[in-house]
């Protein structure tokens, strides 16, 4: 009612403030320091920005070549020499990991961006039009969700075949549906906030309102969602090249690696559990990382 | 004897990063088949006066540190939970702020007022159920309606539905923590009205916490004014209302608009309440009151009985100079 | 109820046929040519090459193919034959799906009956020790996908201790590993799932109320808590059952289980497409079959659901009840 008083000018500005206060609501130094008080955060967190040093400056950490082979030097355990051990060519185990890792995090990183965007798109269209827009989308989405997501991406990458580029398109289109329904419920609790009501008295175009008012808003959520997904396409990736899809030998991946050395499992540990660990210890780090910036975003959550 | 005389009570909220002392030492007292109404901003400590009497504070992190609730001269904070037990929902019930959420969504709302009286009624299934039925009955709600469950029922209808569970065993104190706040206001004054009758019927004594003076007006014998954790000023319903002496009451009856004066505006408290979890000394509504004194922001404080039944906390008013 | 369990069967059928789509369609436009794969490269005339093509439907078009393939499917149950063994799809199938089947629903039951009791003895004995341990085992379990769970199992139980059978599934103590591995993460997820939802539960205010009535404790988390934490439970299995169905796809390989897994992971490394687009199919209609269950079992457990397809009749019947019970005692 107030809003048809005002001023256009005065409407707008009403507008903007309020969607400062929205923003201000979630300021970044608070989440950072209630961020910093939750353990296991620190935690997660710790453990993905060791992985990132060790896997980024993966030249400085080794002096062996991930695909150089050395015949005298098979099965060797654990020690000074090998920290992991060497695996059945001789090569070291340690730096297959470390290499390996670069392409784990590289490819889920790149499917987590490539489902994202579409997601934001689907999402942020289907919350802010509805109606039948909305009903289709949804349940098109519901369809492609029927099919696991395991199955659909051994499918794709089946029919795309292997390669660090297909796996991530593969794996990505599992994940649509989940970024998807995300953005789509963001969008349409932030639509109900009087800011974007006021934005829309003062006759704002859509495109001015989903990308000044509600996309800055649903930032939080995309992130939380953002950093649980890396963990799960870790493991979907790695699923994969276990399976003789995704990335294939030589190239190094822990799922594959771990696939080599399966044979080996009765004569032969590290070969099977340093890849093992590197899977649980990186995924246990994204989980606990994204779970303490959701808590850290949205306190009322924490339990 | 009063039926219910609360002594020096102190609830403290401890979290891992502060202390919310939410009541500090409260003194309170309510006759037989008499209403106290507590009033005071969201935030005073009122509900968890309530909780207290009730035993109910969350714990952790609420922790009641120390102090007396005298029911029928037997100590509340010593019984044990068996005890409390056979208290709770019998001798004292409570009726919560929010109908919306106090009943369980998925029972059938006869069953959760058979519940109760099943507990303390000693009776059978079936008569317990009879029992519900004509509590329904009583708050105004068909009897054919308890088959349904709480998303069935409106907010008023919800909060009727609580009273009859809280009144299903004739308690001797009933405990109302804003029961209308959360209802449109002219179902308020319909649940008002409802709960005054069976109270009379019953010669129930009520504690009504509320924040709204003219409730208060309508429902209550006497008044007591909390203030950050404390009763700031106690008396009868005439002495509050005619002779209000604490600079906070003062301040209550100024931010409501009256029909009998002719003012231009009102007259709102300045400030906020402070922070619980870091509260001043001396007089906690020193930083807001108008009539401050140096004293006020270092002194001990001490309830004074200015007239028979009339007491007040704050050194200028005892010292006679307002 | 009925036309409720009626109305999300009949929605299954458009779902299916868009699966059946999907999938035909992907591994339609996959590269590489059947007819070379069975024929052998180099090793054929074009005649041979032509007459094997037009056995196999394979010189049609891509909508000729595809509505013989669903027309197959729906008047016959007829999958095609593999490529390779020339064995009808539908009959290997019809062999492997029971052993996938119970592994994958043996998997669910783990999940539930080990992730539910400990996620609430959890939560109701928040910040204890047992608290601390129980979610910080979930967190680590939480981060195994069940291949990894799969040969960790393998390697504990059946290499370094020897203690369980690691192959085949020829006593219960074969199931053991592979039925604990698929169900891998979710025991984890699934436990702090529960954990987070008691919590939730029993800070709600109908929870308070309860106990106000001067209620016993132990009734209080029975009657009132546990119910409600119940019902949320219940319709999130749904949720978990794609992933312990995948996850039982992966397992079987490791185990060596003849279940639809191996015969899945056969089909990809001989680019035997229909092998691939059966048992994909099979596997989506059984989640979508039991992800159906689920969801009529919510119904049936929140009691608000049930009295919303109560029928007027029936009503009528426990009011007039009611009354008569009234009538009696008064």
């Amino acid at each position: 009612m107030l809003l048809m008083l005002m001023t256009k000018q005065g409407q707008e500005k009403l507008a903007r403030d309020m969607a400062e206060i929205a923003k201000k609501k979630s300021q970044w130094g608070d989440v950072w320091k209630r961020l910093f008080r939750n353990k296991r955060g620190v935690l997660g967190m710790g453990i993905v920005v060791l992985l990132l040093i060790f896997v980024l400056g993966a030249n400085f950490f080794t002096n062996y070549d991930y695909a150089v082979q050395d015949v005298t030097n098979r099965y060797g355990m654990p020690g000074r020499e090998h920290l992991m051990g060497t695996d059945n060519y001789g090569r070291d185990i340690f730096t297959r990991l470390l290499y390996g890792g670069r392409i784990s995090l590289m490819v889920s990183m790149m499917s987590v961006i490539i489902s994202g965007c579409i997601g934001i798109a689907l999402g942020s269209i289907a919350g802010y039009f509805g109606g039948r827009i909305d009903l289709v989308i949804t349940r098109l989405l519901d369809i492609l969700m029927a099919i696991p997501a395991l199955l659909m991406a051994i499918a794709i990458s089946s029919a795309l075949g292997s390669g660090p580029v297909n796996t991530a398109l593969a794996i990505s289109v599992s994940g649509i549906p989940h970024s998807m329904r995300i953005m789509r419920s963001t969008v349409l609790s932030i639509k109900s906030n009087d800011f974007v009501e006021a934005a829309r008295a003062t006759g704002s175009k859509h495109m001015r309102i989903i990308f000044r008012h509600i996309l800055p808003n649903t930032v939080a959520p995309l992130i939380v969602n953002s950093t649980l997904q890396i963990g799960g396409n870790i493991m979907a990736i790695s699923g994969l090249s276990f399976i003789g899809l995704g990335v294939q030998p030589p190239t190094p991946e822990w799922g594959s690696i771990l696939a080599a050395g399966r044979i080996f499992i009765r004569d032969f540990w590290p070969i099977i559990v340093f890849p093992a660990m590197c899977i649980m210890l990186t995924v246990f780090g994204f989980n606990m990382f994204g779970d303490g910036l959701r808590d850290a975003l949205d306190p009322r959550l924490k339990d | 004897m009063s039926l219910l005389e609360i002594k020096g009570l102190t609830i403290h909220y401890e979290t891992r990063e502060s202390v919310i002392s939410a009541v500090n030492g409260l003194d309170l007292s309510i006759d037989e088949s008499k209403t106290l109404g507590l009033v005071g901003e969201t935030g005073a400590g009122k509900t968890t006066t309530a909780l207290g009497v009730m035993r109910l504070v969350p714990d952790p992190p609420g922790k009641i540190l120390g102090g007396e609730i005298l029911f029928e001269g037997k100590d509340l904070l010593k019984a044990t939970d068996n005890e409390i037990r056979k208290i709770r929902g019998n001798d004292i019930s409570m009726i919560f702020q929010d109908p919306m959420t106090a009943l369980n969504p998925i029972i059938r709302i006869g069953d959760q007022i058979a519940e109760v009286i099943q507990l303390h009624g000693n009776c059978s299934k079936t008569e317990a159920m009879v029992r519900s039925l004509k509590m329904l009955e009583t708050v105004g709600i068909q009897p054919e309606r308890s088959i349904e469950y709480p998303h069935q029922f409106s907010g008023g209808m919800k909060q009727r539905v609580v009273i009859a569970m809280a009144l299903a065993c004739s308690p001797k104190l009933l405990i109302a923590d804003e029961p209308t706040t959360a209802l449109d206001v002219t179902i308020q004054a319909q649940v008002l009205e409802l709960m005054n009758e069976l109270k009379q019927q019953n010669k129930t004594s009520m504690l009504l916490i509320t924040h709204d003076l003219g409730i208060v007006a309508e429902t209550c014998d006497e008044v007591a004014i909390m203030y950050a954790g404390e009763i700031v000023e106690y008396g009868s319903l005439a002495q509050i209302f005619r002779n209000a002496l604490h600079p906070y009451t003062i301040g209550l009856f100024g931010s409501i608009p009256s029909l009998d004066k002719d003012v231009d505006r009102l007259n709102p408290i300045q400030g906020l309440m402070p922070d619980p979890a870091d509260l001043p000394e001396g007089c906690k509504f020193h930083e807001r009151c108008n009539f401050i004194d140096e004293k006020c922001e270092t002194g001990e404080l001490e309830t004074v009985e200015v007239e028979p039944g009339h007491f007040v906390r704050c050194l200028r008013v005892a010292k006679g100079e307002i | 109820m009925t036309k409720y369990i009626i109305k999300r069967i009949l929605w299954m059928i458009p779902v299916l046929l868009c699966v059946v789509t999907i999938v035909f369609t992907i591994t339609y436009f996959t590269p590489g040519d059947p007819v070379l794969i069975i024929l052998g490269a180099g090793n054929y005339t074009p005649e041979a090459y032509a007459k094997k093509a037009a056995e196999l439907g394979l010189d049609r078009s891509y909508i000729g193919q595809l509505t013989t393939y669903i027309w197959n499917l729906v008047t016959k149950l007829d999958l095609g034959r593999s490529f390779l063994t020339n064995i009808p799809v539908s009959n290997e199938l019809m062999v492997r799906i029971p052993v996938s089947f119970r592994l994958s629903l043996m998997g669910i039951a783990v999940m539930v009956s080990v992730g539910l009791p400990l996620g609430m003895i959890s939560a109701l004995k928040q910040y204890s020790i047992l608290d601390t341990t129980l979610t910080s085992i979930s967190l680590i379990i939480a981060a195994m996908p069940a291949f990894v769970m799969a040969i960790l199992n393998l390697l504990i139980f059946g290499v370094i201790l020897r203690v369980l059978p690691t192959t085949g599934l020829d006593s219960w103590r074969n199931y053991i590993l592979p039925v604990v591995s698929a169900a891998g993460s979710g025991i984890g997820v699934y436990l702090r799932m529960t954990r987070t939802t008691m919590l939730e539960v029993i800070r709600q205010d109908y929870i308070r109320t309860a106990r106000a009535k001067g209620q016993i404790e132990r009734v209080v988390i029975q009657r009132h808590a546990l119910r409600n934490c119940l019902i949320p439970l219940v319709t999130v299995i749904g949720a978990f059952v794609a992933t312990v169905f995948s996850g039982s796809i992966i397992v079987e390989t490791i185990f060596n289980i003849t279940g639809m897994g191996t015969y899945l992971m056969g089909g990809l490394l001989g680019r035997d497409y229909p092998i691939i687009n059966g048992t994909v199919f099979v596997i989506c209609t059984l989640v979508c079959t039991v992800n159906l269950c689920v969801d009529i079992a919510y119904a049936f457990i929140d009691p608000r659901v049930k009295a919303q397809f109560t029928s007027p009749r029936k009503r009528a019947k426990i009011v007039k009840e009611l009354i008569e019970v009234k009538g009696e005692a008064s």
